[in-house]
């Protein structure tokens, strides 16, 4: 070995002398080149994804707030995405299940417990978000509202909006049969029937005008609806051991006033509207109908069906009706900014920078959305351009006031079974006890699947 | 290199490679067989991965449960005995045989019919032969949303029916005539359609037969019942059971149309599976459901090929 290595130490490098400087040139050179990669990454670009569902006026303030984050920040893409109202908890479940779930997104109130209960949402980091604790946290927004986006000491949704419905009434239609907007309004489910009845046209048959309008097509219009008739009525969705309890007595009254409307005032006509265009306030906007109970109207979406209504402004919304008068109260819901539990670490950090971007200026969400009520308490009530939005103080003592859709890891089974029962009972005229008691029976079964996994 | 004993008597019909002969001078008949394989191998790859691949792992997830999100776990016929106790399946399952055998039998009495019209050689019934197919070519979402207007309860049908004292009609929200109507509007869809498949039948049988049987005296009747129908009888099964499947399979109409109501009056199977899996996020149970649908198929295909097969015999 010895000789070896003489007889070649005159003759240049050794074959280890050349593994050694290789070895050594690598090294350096993967020092050197890895050090500028490391910082390269930390800068590379970050590609999020958003989804969120299609609303005229709420998406494209979202997608307003998301474009200025990503100018402010050239390395942050989102690929924003919308889907209709509807199909939004469908498309995002199969997302979960096919691994192209986004990485962050909007949720419908009422469907935090089913995200939770599957472990999909990340907690939030609301230090991040700009609050000093969970507390400060949960003391800048409704404490009911957020409570359904906690569990366990920790916040998984970000509020957003938050409001209520309210009975939006035809003031010119109400003048015109000799009733006062002001006065007369109805504040008891028995004043609904008989102001209704008072407000309707017929032509043989046929309406020319339903003094008020249930919505009839889609469940989760069915649920907000007649949430508050079963809760101000003494009802309750399910008792303590979690069974359904719609079919109560009290929940046979709450179903008896819902129908009465057609049954026995004759004020409108359930199957009318399962043809009427898309939107459910449509017969209202066109002043086929007198009253509808509806989420906040936005001008825009006024005028777009009839800009005379908005330009000489004879409608307002009032109060739901009541068991009482004066004690009425609608439902109430709204939607959570959240983050997917398997994005990536990285990606949920910069999810908390664009919520907390997004959120920075609600003045700008009123301008843009109103009068969608935000679910902060602070930062936008008393700005000048919301006093001054007509009947703003109504809108808001609708989302103050107002009961919450039950929360429940069967809600959609739950709000499918209710929907078809109203359906049945409105149009088939079926018997209200006998439906209600098939459709506990239906949620009993889909809680029982539930806890069985 | 070909073993003469296992290669299925190849070499005794001459397909059989030579020793020592390369591929491409192989026997033609030897050449042409793999290039077929080659050529329906794409196929039945496609197949293998995008149909039966599916169909094999519907059928392993019915045994399952599984929410979409976590990992389906092995409940073995629980689904399947929830099923048979399920008010709403079962009210589904019924909607969907009545939905079958209902646009089942229009479609192809229908179609027979508008055929036999065409056929005839009126004037201008080529004409009436494009327009009728052009239903064909409406996007089924405008075809449902226009339905849904004309059958209003004071729509364009009820006023062409005023002058028979009819004022008023639920037609897709009573639950007595929803389905009625969605297979009425199935009929019109699909009848068009079939009616071209008919009508290749009727014009590949020869007049031949028609003039012996009118010299053996027999009427327009007895001429479509002892001469069209049986000759028209492999047309007619091939009709029944494409639009047997086609309706089994039917989504978007009731879904557009009247959204499965009212209650559970026009829920047919495809949107319960639908509504189990991708709104209740029971995938397990959605494929069970799903399965029944394909062996209700299964069995009533068979039922109708060995049908078809005797028919072929007697007529054959």
């Amino acid at each position: 070995m010895v000789s070896k290595t003489n007889s070649t130490a005159g003759a240049g490098p050794s074959r280890r002398d050349v593994i050694r400087g290789l070895g050594a040139a690598g090294l350096g050179a993967a020092t050197f080149g890895v050090a500028p990669r490391t910082w390269a990454q930390a800068r590379a670009p970050v590609n999020l994804s958003f989804w969120t569902f299609e609303n005229p006026q709420q998406r494209p303030w979202l997608h307003k707030r998301i474009r200025l984050f990503m100018e402010q920040n050239p390395a942050v893409k989102v690929d924003f995405q919308f889907f209709p109202f509807g199909d939004l908890g469908k498309k995002l479940s199969v997302g979960f299940a096919t691994g192209t779930a986004p990485d962050g997104f909007v949720s419908q109130d009422w469907f935090m417990p089913t995200w939770l209960a599957k472990d999909l949402l990340a907690p939030l980091d609301v230090q991040r978000l700009g609050y000093s604790s969970v507390q400060s946290f949960s003391d800048d927004f409704t404490q009911a509202f957020v409570a359904g986006a906690t569990k366990d000491g920790k916040v998984y949704g970000y509020p957003l909006w938050f409001y209520g419905f309210a009975n939006y009434i035809n003031t010119n239609q109400f003048k015109e049969v000799g009733l006062d907007p002001d006065k007369d309004s109805p504040k008891t489910w028995a004043e609904l029937g008989e102001v209704a009845k008072r407000l309707t046209v017929k032509s043989g048959e046929r309406f020319t005008r339903q003094g008020f309008k249930f919505a009839m097509h889609a469940a989760q219009w069915t649920m907000i609806q007649f949430n508050p008739i079963l809760i101000q009525h003494g009802a309750k969705w399910f008792d303590d051991a979690g069974k359904c309890t719609i079919n109560s007595e009290a929940g046979v009254k709450a179903m008896t006033v819902r129908a009465s409307i057609a049954r026995t005032y004759g004020a409108e006509d359930p199957a009318d509207s399962i043809a009427t265009a898309p939107l459910p306030q449509m017969d209202w906007l066109r002043e086929r109908a007198s009253m509808f109970f509806c989420h906040p109207i936005p001008p825009a979406a006024i005028a777009s069906q009839n800009q005379k209504m908005l330009t000489e402004g004879y409608y307002r919304p009032v109060q739901y009706p009541g068991v009482e008068p004066g004690k009425g109260f609608s439902t109430t819901y709204g939607f959570n900014l959240v983050v997917n539990a398997r994005a990536p670490k990285e990606k949920q950090e910069v999810l908390h920078d664009l919520y907390k971007f997004m959120m920075s200026d609600l003045a700008d969400c009123w301008k843009d959305t109103a009068p969608f009520t935000l679910a902060r308490k602070s930062g936008w009530v008393d700005s000048p351009e919301v006093r001054q939005f007509p009947h703003v103080d109504e809108i808001i003592k609708a989302k103050d006031q107002g009961v919450y859709l039950p929360r429940t890891v069967v809600y959609n089974e739950l709000a499918d079974a209710v929907h078809r029962g109203v359906q049945r009972i409105m149009l088939n005229r079926a018997d209200i006890k006998a439906t209600l008691d098939e459709i506990a029976a239906e949620v009993d079964r889909a809680t029982e699947a539930s806890k069985r996994g | 290199m070909t073993d003469s004993v296992g290669d299925g008597g190849l070499a005794a019909r001459g397909y059989s490679r030579p020793a020592g002969r390369p591929f491409w001078r192989l026997h033609f008949q030897r050449r042409i067989t793999l290039w077929g394989i080659a050529f329906v191998a794409p196929a039945l790859l496609f197949f293998a991965v995008f149909k039966f691949g599916p169909m094999i792992w519907a059928i392993e997830l019915s045994f399952t449960s599984y929410d979409m999100v976590s990992a389906p776990t092995f409940v073995g016929l629980e689904n399947y005995r929830k099923l048979a106790g399920d008010p709403v399946f079962l009210a589904s399952l019924t909607n969907t045989l009545v939905y079958i055998a209902g646009s089942t039998v229009l479609i192809t009495v229908v179609s027979l019919g508008l055929a036999m019209a065409i056929n005839s050689q009126v004037p201008g019934a080529r004409y009436c032969m494009m327009a009728m197919f052009l239903t064909n070519l409406m996007p089924i979402i405008a075809v449902c949303l226009v339905w849904r207007f004309l059958l209003h309860p004071f729509g364009l049908i009820t006023q062409l029916l005023a002058p028979f004292g009819v004022d008023r009609v639920d037609w897709l929200t009573d639950s007595r005539t929803a389905m009625p109507a969605i297979i009425a509007v199935t009929t019109w869809r699909f009848a068009p359609y079939f009616m071209v498949v008919f009508l290749a039948g009727l014009l590949a049988i020869p007049r031949d037969y028609y003039e012996a049987a009118e010299i053996d005296g027999a009427t327009a009747r007895h001429r479509f019942v002892h001469v069209t129908l049986p000759l028209l009888m492999p047309t007619i099964f091939f009709v029944v059971v494409i639009s047997a499947l086609l309706s089994a399979r039917i989504f978007l109409m009731p879904y557009i149309m009247t959204g499965g109501g009212p209650g559970n009056a026009t829920r047919v199977l495809s949107m319960l599976i639908y509504e189990t899996g991708f709104s209740y996020l029971k995938m397990g149970e959605a494929a069970a459901i799903s399965v029944v649908l394909f062996a209700i198929m299964l069995v009533f295909t068979m039922g109708q090929m060995r049908l078809f097969m005797r028919g072929e015999r007697v007529h054959g």
